[in-house]
């Protein structure tokens, strides 16, 4: 049997590894490509002010991009600080790894739990348990839910990578343990905290299962007044637009699409933008 | 010998079931320069974070026998671990200043004990003072709000030194504090040290011979977590009593 030479094993081995890697971005590209070419033509002044009309078929969506802010700015409130002092208990204080072992795996099934299923438990707890019904409320603490495994996890990874000896010194000057981690690890892990927590922003705001049951509006040609009022959202107001109204002009369709689709990729390069600022000033 | 600042007690330390000091009896003079040598491992590290209790954050630690520090025993009950380390600062093998601007990396220690609330030209005066003595500040005086982290390692070095003072220490611990510099930088450290001797007690830890025999009033050298012998440091380079001591200091061991 002829074997090949390496030098051609080489570039075909080359060719194959640089296809793979042309093959990821396609589907990104096409995306993309598409939703603009078809939806930029909507995308006006009008289109991101006013309210939806003539049963969405005309006019703008400004509730639903309102919605999606409120949503995703209550989920990060809750999501938040509830994900920080879990991930500064799991990273500074706890010693107990059974302890360490069984939040991981929790963490892990938490992010693992398909989003239809958060939207089936926002419903149960709070829409029905806690009384809240569908409203602001109860979607963002869903979608809270969902984003606090991504928030715990880069949280906790941030304070990891601050060096040891930062503690140590803080210690060695007599600062408290709480002051150590405020003075001398927090600022340094910030930028890491910030990132996931934008990451998981970017998911929430796309997300549709969680919201259907817990907020989602179908038609509410008005802003929320309240957190306990419903509210419409754009991956929703999508779907809607996509199965559920007939003669929908297909501009406005993905008009809407892209809107989601910008706010969303805006958010990861505004976490990448973050992290790659202060990799550059991090030296340690 | 003046009167000891430091002294330890039939001192004994295990980490779990290793016992890392062996019946440690030392005494340290104030105002002066005590070095501790050993090969690695020899628990010398070790014996200097007695001093500042900073073995206390390594699980399965524990300690037997009296360490006093003013005639105070710091292992009591009831020690008051902050003021202690207010008392006792460290200086780390690496530099290792926070990567802030160097006006924030001095005032660290201040911000810890909540005696803010000073004017920005007290701040400004503590800094100065801080630098001062570390022979900094004209160097850096116009650089205090550049990132410590971008110094040259004998600066970043002599920082971590300046951040100690504006907490007023008494005891200055120093764990190879020249290990990462270069002869030159190590030269004017230990110029340095030469200078804060009049105002602190200093107590250094080294695997460099020649420097402990260079900077240090008196010397210690210890070997598998015993203090094999304790005195001038003049007389233990010369005349050491114990084999051991005169194997290690002409090398023959370690």
């Amino acid at each position: 049997m002829r074997t090949l030479s390496p030098r051609l094993t080489q570039r075909i081995a080359f060719s194959i590894l640089f296809a793979a890697t042309l093959f990821v971005i396609l589907p990104v590209a096409f995306i993309i490509g598409v939703i603009l070419k078809n939806g930029l033509g909507a995308v006006n002044w009008e289109f991101l002010t006013a309210m939806p009309r003539a049963s969405m078929r005309e006019g703008g969506i400004l509730p639903a991009i309102v919605g999606t802010f409120c949503l995703v700015a209550g989920a990060v409130l809750f999501a938040l600080p509830l994900g920080l002092c879990a991930a500064i208990y799991l990273s500074e204080y706890s010693k107990d790894s059974r302890l360490n072992r069984a939040v991981r795996l929790a963490i892990v099934n938490l992010a693992g739990v398909p989003s239809v299923v958060f939207g089936l438990f926002g419903l149960a707890l709070f829409v029905g348990f806690f009384r809240f019904g569908a409203s602001i409320l109860a979607g963002s603490l869903t979608l809270g839910l969902m984003i606090l495994p991504v928030i715990i996890t880069s949280s906790r990874e941030a304070l990891d990578a601050v060096p040891g000896s930062f503690r140590e010194v803080s210690l060695s000057l007599g600062a408290t343990k709480l002051q150590t981690i405020k003075y001398a690890v927090l600022p340094h892990a910030l930028p890491g905290i910030l990132t996931g927590t934008i990451l998981g922003v970017g998911r929430a705001a796309g997300e549709t299962a969680p919201i259907l049951f817990t907020v989602a509006a179908f038609y509410l040609p008005r802003l929320p007044r309240s957190i306990f009022d419903q509210a419409m959202a754009l991956p929703y107001h999508l779907y809607v637009l996509s199965t559920q109204v007939p003669n929908v002009a297909p501009k406005i369709r993905y008009g809407t699409a892209l809107v989601l689709l910008a706010i969303v990729l805006l958010m990861n390069f505004l976490a990448i933008a973050i992290r790659s600022h202060f990799r550059a000033k991090k030296k340690w | 010998m003046a009167a000891p600042i430091l002294l330890t007690e039939s001192l004994n330390l295990f980490y779990g079931n290793f016992q890392a000091l062996k019946n440690v009896n030392l005494s340290v003079a104030g105002r002066r320069i005590t070095s501790i040598i050993g090969p690695s491992g020899c628990g010398k590290s070790t014996l200097l974070r007695v001093f500042n209790r900073m073995n206390d954050l390594v699980e399965g630690a524990r300690v037997t026998g009296r360490v006093l520090l003013d005639g105070e025993d710091i292992y009591a009950p009831g020690t008051d671990l902050l003021s202690l380390r207010k008392k006792v600062g460290m200086v780390f093998q690496r530099p290792n200043p926070f990567p802030i601007s160097v006006f924030e990396n001095i005032l660290f220690g201040l911000r810890v004990h909540q005696l803010a609330g000073k004017s920005k030209d007290r701040l400004r005066e503590i800094v100065k003072e801080s630098l001062e003595s570390v022979l900094l500040w004209e160097d850096l005086k116009d650089r205090l709000n550049g990132l410590a982290t971008n110094l040259s390692l004998e600066q970043q070095q002599r920082i971590c030194i300046a951040r100690l003072f504006v907490v007023r220490p008494e005891v200055l611990l120093m764990d190879e504090p020249c290990s990462a510099l270069d002869p030159l930088a190590t030269a004017r450290i230990e110029e340095l040290m030469q200078e804060l001797k009049k105002n602190y007690t200093i107590v250094i830890v080294t695997h460099n011979m020649q420097q402990a025999a260079r900077v240090s009033d008196d010397t210690g050298y210890m070997y598998l977590g015993e203090l094999v012998e304790f005195g001038a440091t003049q007389k233990i380079f010369t005349t050491p009593r114990d084999k051991r001591t005169e194997d290690y200091i002409t090398g023959r061991a370690g």
